[in-house]
């Protein structure tokens, strides 16, 4: 064996691990994924029924509540993009400001985040709580009398958006930190120049700050709109798609259908919500891409 | 030297693969999966004296919430990991997957020999696959009951006192029900609690209303289709949430409420009702020693033709493993702990209703009421509504009580999806 060809295995077996792990944990399971979605499936019995692309057609013509819990993610998605990415860009600018306490303020920041998806939505439904709840408390101690016993959870007009509050201060930690590195990379010597040239805070915010930080905006966007779309844990922690199914976003429909021995059908859904994902991130991308040129 | 390190090294990594399929189920002689981690103690003190006696370990593993429990051993039988004793916790359609997949083993033979006699009839029954059964399973018996249990409307005494209403006569009609409640409401009390969040619980109460309303065979011709979810018989099943609704009896969010915190709502007083199963009474126990209350069936409706029927019979029901080499072993620990001694341990140990009827006697006032009220619980039916259907029917009894739909279109979404499953079939 020559040296080059020495080399060039040598390398392919430092990768070897990495592409197994992947093989075995990633790429084997989406695969199984795939070719699930076109059996009829309990997941115990031990022969499948091939039934082609009719769950496709189930799910997508006549399955109207999976849509509806798409559009349930989509409305939690879009209140995160917003408010919650509007949120840890205003305090990662605060922050990046060289103020007192920058690291404690990012600790803090930062806890939401780590904590467990389960134990922080059993937290605030305990907030939450009709009966018992704090929420509740606060505001008839402050006078507002006709919040006794208002069950946030379990009213069809506050249900999704009380969900949705738990999810974006779960989530504004992470976008916070991505948002302030972001900031961070940005040279001081282009702000020092726009000074020295008369511009004020806005303008160097909106030609210096914005235009440098497309390909940040665009990252965090992703990973809200992947992380928004795929919430699950606050959802079965707090509602568990309740009330009438106010609250079902596609994976508790997809845990539903499996719980329920469906798994065939569960895996289409999947199907269908990964490919649904993974166009909604290529035309951010793209998007982004443009607006960078 | 440096290949000797080396096949040694690689032997260790494959000790773990090589041993873990084996060691799984080798914990003990017989090792038992459970979901109710609150019994945990009574069962190990149950499994040591068994080892004391015979020399077979036990060894019994509970995982809770129910719902994981039920996926651990949906992936144990897929990953061929089951162990000797589990449940599948599901109902009979999905039972006899297991059954007909080969993992779950037919006990007729062992029952004959006068193991089946000393068993409450109601459990057993649910257990028992008849003669022409939808699901094409091999006619017997495959599951053994542990316990008991039947679900029926709690109330707290003190606050039916304080409300001005009779603890000793609860009421017994669906109007005296909501006249129960206006009083109640009117005394500032919450009126009704339950875990209606969870499907199963308001499918429980809502089934209670169709065999008052349409009986065995109303359900069964439902079912098969001969009888729409839009027939006045059903509207009048509808109602009963409607009615609930329209009397404020409801206790705040209801309709997001887990079963874990309505027990909570009802044992800290919050409300004068709650609809739980026999369950209850250890649970209750636990959260407030002093809590006093009685049971009650659920009120019959004046236009019930049929009577009362509860969600029953079985409590906790095990299967054995078909395939473990240990399953005598498995077999002779079930008929152990159903004998008449173990099953008044447990009784007492866990405030439950044993499933052996000799072992009955000695239960506390509040359970004997649930054990005189077995024979009042649904019969086990044939066939099966599809899960779909069941899951519109929750969702919109839901919908119901917080106002959303009314019963007629809630009537209309039933059928509609009865009719989509029944295309699909």
């Amino acid at each position: 064996m020559n040296k080059a060809a020495k080399e060039k295995t040598i390398n392919l077996l430092f990768i070897l691990p990495a592409v197994a792990l992947f093989s075995i944990f990633s790429l084997y399971p989406i695969i199984r994924t795939v070719q699930l979605s076109f059996y009829k499936w309990d997941g115990i019995a031990t022969t499948m029924q091939f039934v082609g692309l009719l769950q496709y057609k189930d799910i997508i013509f006549h399955n109207p509540a999976f849509w509806k819990s798409m559009a349930n993610a989509a409305y939690v998605t879009t209140l995160a993009l917003t408010f919650q990415n509007g949120l840890a860009l205003l305090l990662a600018l605060l922050v990046s400001r060289e103020i007192r306490g920058e690291n404690i303020y990012r600790t803090i920041f930062f806890l939401p985040p780590v904590l467990s998806g389960i134990v922080v939505g059993l937290i605030w439904k305990w907030i939450y709580d009709g009966n018992y709840g704090i929420l509740n408390h606060f505001l008839t101690g402050v006078g507002l009398s006709h919040f006794t016993n208002f069950a946030w959870l379990a009213e069809i007009k506050t249900s999704l958006t009380a969900v949705a509050v738990v999810h974006m201060w779960k989530g504004f930690g992470y976008g916070f930190i991505i948002l302030l590195a972001g900031l961070q990379t940005i040279p001081k010597e282009l702000y020092e120049a726009a000074k020295v040239d008369g511009a004020d805070s806005w303008q160097q915010f909106k030609h210096i700050t914005v235009p440098s930080m497309i390909p940040v905006f665009t990252v965090v966007a992703i990973l809200t709109i992947l992380g928004s779309m795929q919430i699950f844990d606050l959802i079965y922690s707090m509602t568990q798609g309740g009330p009438a199914g106010h609250t079902h976003v596609p994976i508790t429909r997809i845990y539903q259908f499996m719980g329920n021995g469906e798994f065939g059908y569960s895996t289409a859904m999947s199907v269908i919500f990964g490919c649904l994902l993974l166009a909604v991130s290529f035309i951010q991308i793209e998007v982004s891409r443009r607006m960078n040129k | 030297m440096l290949r000797i390190v080396r096949l040694l090294i690689a032997c260790a990594l494959l000790v773990p693969f090589t041993s873990c399929s084996q060691n799984i189920s080798r914990k003990a002689d017989v090792v038992i999966w459970h979901w109710m981690t609150d019994r945990q103690a009574a069962f190990e003190k149950i499994a040591a004296q068994y080892e004391k006696e015979t020399k077979v370990s036990v060894l019994f593993e509970t995982y809770a919430p129910s719902e994981v429990y039920r996926d651990k051993v949906r992936a144990a039988a897929t990953g061929k990991l089951l162990p000797e004793i589990f449940s599948t916790l599901g109902d009979k359609r999905e039972v006899s997957s297991f059954i007909n997949a080969g993992y779950i083993a037919d006990l007729s033979a062992d029952m004959q020999t006068g193991w089946k006699s000393h068993l409450f009839d109601k459990p057993l029954s649910q257990n028992t696959f008849p003669e022409g059964n939808e699901w094409k399973v091999k006619p017997g018996i495959y599951g053994v009951p542990i316990d008991v249990s039947a679900i029926m409307i709690y109330y707290n005494k003190d606050l039916f006192k304080q409300a001005g209403l009779d603890p000793k006569n609860p009421p017994q009609t669906w109007e005296a029900f909501l006249e129960a409640g206006r009083k109640l409401r009117a005394a500032g009390i919450q009126p009704f609690a339950s875990g209606f969040s969870e499907g199963w619980l308001i499918g429980v109460f809502a089934n209670s209303y169709a065999w008052n309303m349409l009986g065995e065979q109303g359900i069964l011709d439902t079912i098969k289709g001969t009888i729409k979810y839009t027939d006045l018989r059903w509207l009048k099943v509808y109602q009963v949430f409607a009615d609930m609704a329209k009397h404020d009896m409801f206790a705040s969010g209801i309709a997001t409420m887990v079963n874990k915190d309505a027990e909570r709502t009802f044992a800290t007083g919050k409300a004068a009702m709650a609809l739980n199963g026999s369950w209850g009474v250890n649970v209750y126990f636990s959260m407030n020693p002093n809590l006093n209350y009685g049971v009650m069936m659920p009120p019959k409706m004046s236009l019930g033709e049929y009577p009362m029927r509860i969600f029953g019979g079985e409590g906790s029901s095990l299967n054995v493993n078909a395939t473990s080499p240990n399953k005598d072993k498995a077999i002779a620990f079930l008929k152990w702990m159903t004998a008449k001694e173990q099953q008044i341990q447990l009784a007492q140990e866990t405030k439950n209703i044993p499933s052996n009827q000799e072992a009955a006697g000695g239960l506390s006032d509040i359970l004997k009421i649930f054990a005189q009220n077995i024979k009042n619980t649904f019969e086990s039916l044939p066939v099966s509504e599809s899960w779909q259907v069941n899951n519109v029917i929750n969702t919109d009894m839901q919908a119901i009580i917080i106002g959303e739909k009314t019963i007629d279109q809630a009537a209309a979404e039933i059928q509609a999806e009865k009719m989509r499953q029944s295309g699909a079939k």
